[in-house]
């Protein structure tokens, strides 16, 4: 029906014979696969910044155009500070969002499943959860120096209260009739924690990673703001105090493309360990 | 209910009224007057700048200068640059000479200085690092010391310090902790041997028995800590605008030299002309306590001119660091027309 033309005098679609087949039509928005569309985007955007700087738009100072930007990545590449730089923020981002991990999943475990310890745990973290970690950093250097310690605590401190509330409430979601069948079939209780609750609440613990991922992100650049000599947070920082914009704009870069590394690797593992659904 | 509805009508009349008036008064008054503005501290360095604000010398020039307020000294070349602000006035940092290379800002009167006898910034050791033999400026090599960032006023003074004792910045091992309040968190958590402070900052330290003052910045290497700034299109463009601002910043600076930087036969700073009125002009401005105030107050050279040596010295500290692209010629960030 679509591939007609209406010439002519356009007739109402009542007025058309009763027998034409009826088109779908509750496709909704369906979601397609572009994998042109996103990469089109970029190759149009980025054009268009470097345009507004050739034509004299905009003043480099203000918005340095991406070949600056590629040229001051390329000479970090070339004389190795980009490596440098790049192990620094990988382990205090290893190292510090695994320990949040880890901790805030064994809290929002108990939370999940001891009525007790959520009693506890929800006001405490409701009370701790907003607080600024950049706030407390004059704190941290008392309590864990400027070395390594102080760089983990932040981003472990920013990683590990959205774990937690992550953690609890995909426990929380668990179907209950699944745990209330297994109870009544005998189940042994860790049976039921690894049979049941575990891969239940997956989906909602690893859609927290993502967050927290990004969380960990975020805060290296904070935690750098503790006497870093290397880092991409100390390397964007130092870009910033010296109106350095291109290389602010190349540190910046390498963050988001960590950040889209990390998602990626994220999907993964969803797709792995999700393999059930 | 009458009477209820009549008050409320007559104080939002009043209040119309009020606000009508207070709208009215300062346009009425500007009348006539160029407006212009600029970015400024709320330090006493940026004193001569209250000071002609509030005994209206820039008025007499046919100047409405708006005081814009800001909290660091790497936001007020960045907003000149923008436009945002006419002119700027504020200590000297790597990150206004790679402006001033892109052509964004320009120097053309001089601000405060660091003077031998004006007490601005110290060097503090700690009490571990006193007790271990850190006595004098001079042991700083091969020391651990805080700074606020790479590329501040206290990482060219760290530079001057070593150019003065033969040592270079290589020989210490600076902590960049981004601000004041993380450079005293480490240096009273022990975790470096010693930091350049504020004077404040300074006195606390050595009055709480956590550091001692090893000396000031001031005796031992002294130089052209700011200046007042504008961009070269305004040069360009608006010259008359730029002469008349700073003929009345210059008013303000004689007076505040006059007041605050004199010296009797012994060489220790006594107060000066208009000292009191002065003093509570700046208390105001940067809502300290007087007392405070007086504590921390700047040398400012009277006729405004830079100490030309320094900045290109200042050019060639930040271009061998690696901060300052190395084709910007120091002479070239300075326009020595303007103060005679």
């Amino acid at each position: 029906m679509p591939d007609t033309p209406l010439t002519g005098t356009s007739l109402p679609l009542q007025d058309r014979s009763p027998s034409q087949p009826v088109r779908f039509r509750g496709g909704g928005f369906t979601v397609k696969g572009h994998r042109w569309a996103a990469l089109l985007a970029f190759v149009v955007l980025i054009a268009v910044w470097e345009s507004t700087n050739r034509f004299g738009l905009v003043s480099e100072l203000f918005l340095p155009p991406p070949s600056a930007v590629a040229s001051a990545l390329a000479a970090m590449a070339q004389d190795g500070s980009l490596w440098q730089h790049l192990k620094a923020s990988l382990m205090r981002i290893g190292v510090g969002w695994v320990m949040g991990t880890v901790a805030g999943m064994a809290v929002g475990f108990a939370m999940g499943i001891g009525s007790v310890a959520r009693a506890v745990g929800v006001p405490l973290v409701s009370a701790f959860f907003p607080i600024p970690k950049i706030a407390l950093l004059p704190l941290f250097i008392l309590w864990f120096g400027i070395g390594e310690p102080s760089k983990f605590a932040t981003i472990g401190f920013g990683v590990f209260f959205p774990t937690v509330i992550a953690t609890y409430s995909a426990i929380d979601s668990v179907p209950r009739n699944l745990i209330r069948m297994a109870q009544s079939f005998g189940l042994p209780w860790a049976s039921i924690l690894r049979k049941i609750v575990l891969p239940g609440a997956l989906p909602g613990i690893l859609a927290g990673f993502r967050i927290t991922a990004s969380i960990a992100l975020i805060l290296v650049v904070a935690a750098e703001m503790i006497g870093a000599e290397y880092g991409i947070g100390a390397f964007v920082l130092t870009a910033g105090n010296l109106m350095l914009t291109d290389q602010l704009l190349a540190g910046v870069l390498v963050l988001s493309l960590l950040g889209l590394t990390i998602g990626t690797v994220l999907s993964i593992l969803e797709r792995r360990l999700l393999k059930w659904r | 209910m009458t009477v209820v509805r009549w008050g409320r009508r007559a104080v939002l009349g009043v209040m119309g009224a009020a606000a009508l008036a207070l709208a009215g008064t300062p346009a009425a008054e500007a009348q006539g007057l160029e407006k212009t503005s600029i970015g400024v501290l709320a330090l006493a360095s940026s004193g001569p700048i209250f000071i002609a604000k509030s005994k209206g010398y820039f008025e007499k020039e046919g100047l409405d200068v708006d005081l814009k307020m800001f909290t660091s000294a790497q936001q007020v070349p960045v907003a000149v640059a923008s436009g945002d602000v006419d002119f700027g006035v504020t200590g000297l940092t790597a990150g206004f000479y790679n402006l001033a290379s892109k052509g964004a800002v320009t120097m053309i009167a001089a601000q405060s200085r660091d003077e031998p006898g004006f007490q601005l910034s110290a060097y503090v050791a700690t009490k571990a690092a006193h007790d271990a033999g850190l006595t004098k400026p001079a042991d700083l090599k091969g020391k651990r010391i805080a700074i606020t960032t790479v590329g501040s006023t206290f990482h060219y003074m760290v530079g001057l310090l070593g150019q003065k004792h033969g040592f270079t910045v290589k020989d210490v091992t600076m902590v960049a902790m981004q601000d004041v309040p993380k450079m005293v968190a480490a240096f009273k958590g022990g975790q470096v041997d010693a930091v350049i402070a504020p004077v404040t900052v300074a006195r606390q330290l050595a009055a709480e028995g956590s550091g001692t003052i090893l000396g000031w910045v001031g005796d031992e290497t002294p130089w052209q800590l700011g200046a007042l700034f504008t961009s070269p299109k305004t040069v360009a463009q608006r010259r008359p605008l730029a002469e008349k601002f700073v003929s009345a910043y210059l008013t303000g600076l004689a007076e505040y030299h006059a007041a605050f930087n004199a010296k009797d036969a012994s060489g220790a700073v006594v107060k000066g002309p208009g000292y009191d009125e002065l003093l509570a002009i700046i208390a105001e401005a940067t809502k300290q306590k007087p007392e405070v105030v007086a504590a921390g107050l700047p040398y400012v050279e009277p006729k405004g001119k830079l100490l030309v040596d320094d900045i290109v010295n200042q050019v060639k500290f930040w271009q061998s660091e690696g901060q300052v692209d190395k084709a910007l010629d120091a002479k070239s960030v300075m326009d020595l027309t303007f103060v005679k």
